[in-house]
């Protein structure tokens, strides 16, 4: 990367982790399919999910240009995560309003919520309002699907990314 | 909101196979077979058939042929030729291919009814994933659009030869669709910029837009001429419908809006349908994010006072089409007698086939 967007994040302390393991925090595959140990097609299956499993999921996500995790410079929250029926819609803080980065940080946030929950949740993705100068497009393409498919088959975006989330659910 | 009960939408059958998420469906307009593309990079194919002329019975369907094409990703979009005999496929590898099937001559039947179909070319050109492509009415001319914000058309030639007879770079962003108008040489296009435009080729200079749709406050997903070719539908991510009709030669109006759905609306699709009423304008299907199929009958008001509006009605709705998942695709079967069979093709790999059914039966 050549260009910082944040030169000098504040960092803060992480909140201790939830002591339960969630079931849906077993993903490290990139499609749902290759988890074996769930039978997601059973309807007695079906877990509810609160706002702390989903932050667990995404927490420990590396922030693409610090050593620090997404939690640690407050970029996710479990405030900021909203649970509706099937429908997750979770809210990130950029740490500067001209952060380049946020649709890399966005679109790890998605992937990382596609390989661990069942395919029953849809997921929103969207910076905090008034947080980012170009929150519009940034929500824009967040959320176009097809436009993640294809992030996805780039070889070197997937690389990045795979970054990212080599630290998601790390227990330290 | 209303749904009239006198149809029903009734599981014609479910055609699994994709080893990931099927795109798009598309029916041959010639020759009863069923096509669709997925992120496996295959196309598959189905035939069908009804067991005798009644038209009360629904076809049966099999898998004839799985293809593996040369694109090396995602195959995004798929497109018959009106003759039945060539399909192109758009992927996100940006490219556009162009399949016949194999002709391989039988000494006693003549041509051999194999059904090995192979890449004739391959079209390069869009910088960025290729979204969707489309032949004119009279198969002459082939559009593809791009990421790249690129509408390309190609005049089709005799042996899979190609030319590029304009690039139109129009959108400001990504365009997502290309639809023909179902008789002239007028093109479509929707885009991630909100807007749809229309192009026709100037006889003594090149294509060009010749007017633009704004109003979709969301990427606009999909196109779909009535079939009468007066009317334009599109479907956005605002969870709106719009129908634009064709108030002179080069101009659109826009005169009815529809709602139902509670995500993107990926996908639509018009023809003629079933419908009774002498002002029917045909059956619009219409699905998305939100897993739904609705089936809504167009037709025209009775009193000549309100002549640019439209009556719409939701005939038959579906929740769940696809289990959980995502709807990407719905179209109507084009063929004769088959006009109340609809496909579609869904996240979960597989393809489904409906039929509009009286609720009675």
């Amino acid at each position: 990367m050549n260009e910082i967007f944040n030169a000098n994040p504040t960092i803060y302390t992480k909140s201790k982790r939830s002591l339960r393991k969630s079931p849906f925090e077993t993903g490290q595959s990139l499609w749902v399919d290759d988890i074996e140990q769930q039978d997601w097609s059973d309807a007695s299956n079906v877990e509810p999910i609160d706002q702390d499993e989903v932050f667990d999921l995404i927490r420990s996500i590396a922030d693409p240009e610090h050593p620090n995790s997404l939690e640690e410079l407050r970029v996710v929250s479990a405030e900021q995560i909203d649970i509706g029926n099937n429908l997750i819609t979770v809210e990130f803080t950029p740490t500067v309003p001209h952060c380049g980065m946020s649709t890399l940080i966005g679109l790890s946030i998605r992937v990382r919520l596609m390989r661990c929950l069942p395919p029953r949740f849809k997921v929103d993705i969207r910076v905090k309002p008034g947080s980012h100068q170009s929150e519009l497009a940034v929500n824009k393409q967040l959320n176009d699907k097809e436009r993640v498919a294809a992030a996805l088959e780039n070889p070197a975006l997937l690389e990045t990314l795979e970054k990212c989330l080599a630290t998601a659910g790390s227990q330290e | 909101m209303d749904v009239d009960p006198q149809f029903n939408l009734q599981l014609v059958v479910s055609l699994p196979g994709h080893e990931e998420r099927a795109w798009q469906v598309a029916w041959n307009p010639a020759k009863p077979l069923l096509a669709s593309c997925s992120a496996d990079k295959t196309v598959r194919l189905y035939s069908y058939q009804r067991s005798g002329d009644d038209q009360a019975t629904s076809p049966s369907f099999s898998h004839i042929s799985t293809i593996s094409t040369a694109h090396t990703k995602t195959v995004r979009s798929i497109a018959w030729a009106p003759s039945g005999k060539t399909f192109a496929t758009g992927s996100f590898d940006s490219n556009v291919g162009i399949y016949e099937k194999k002709e391989e001559l039988d000494d006693e039947n003549g041509l051999d009814e194999s059904e090995e179909w192979e890449c004739v070319t391959m079209l390069e050109g869009h910088e960025t994933e290729c979204k969707s492509v489309g032949y004119s009415a009279t198969g002459t001319l082939l559009a593809s659009c791009s990421r790249d914000k690129t509408v390309w058309i190609w005049e089709v030639h005799p042996d899979a030869d190609f030319e590029c007879m304009g690039v139109l770079m129009e959108h400001s962003q990504d365009v997502k669709c290309v639809a023909w108008h179902p008789t002239e040489e007028i093109l479509a296009s929707a885009s991630y910029d909100d807007t749809i435009k229309f192009y026709i080729d100037d006889p003594s200079e090149d294509w060009y837009c010749l007017s633009t749709l704004t109003g979709h406050e969301a990427t606009v997903w999909s196109l779909a001429w009535s079939p009468d070719g007066n009317y334009l539908a599109s479907a956005s991510d605002d969870l709106s419908i719009r129908i634009w009709k064709r108030v002179d030669q080069y101009n659109w109006k826009f005169v009815h809006q529809l709602r139902g759905h509670e995500r993107s609306i990926y996908s639509v699709s018009w023809n003629i349908g079933k419908g009774t009423s002498s002002k029917n304008m045909g059956w619009l299907a219409s699905t998305g994010g939100d897993g739904k199929i609705n089936v809504w009958e167009i037709s025209q008001p009775s009193e000549q006072a309100t002549k640019d509006t439209l009556c719409s009605k939701l005939i038959a709705s579906i929740s769940s089409a696809h289990d959980v998942s995502d709807v990407n695709s719905v179209q109507w079967c084009p063929r004769s007698g088959f006009e109340d069979l609809l496909a579609t093709a869904g996240d979960d790999g597989s393809v489904k086939v409906w039929r509009v059914v009286p609720a009675s039966s």
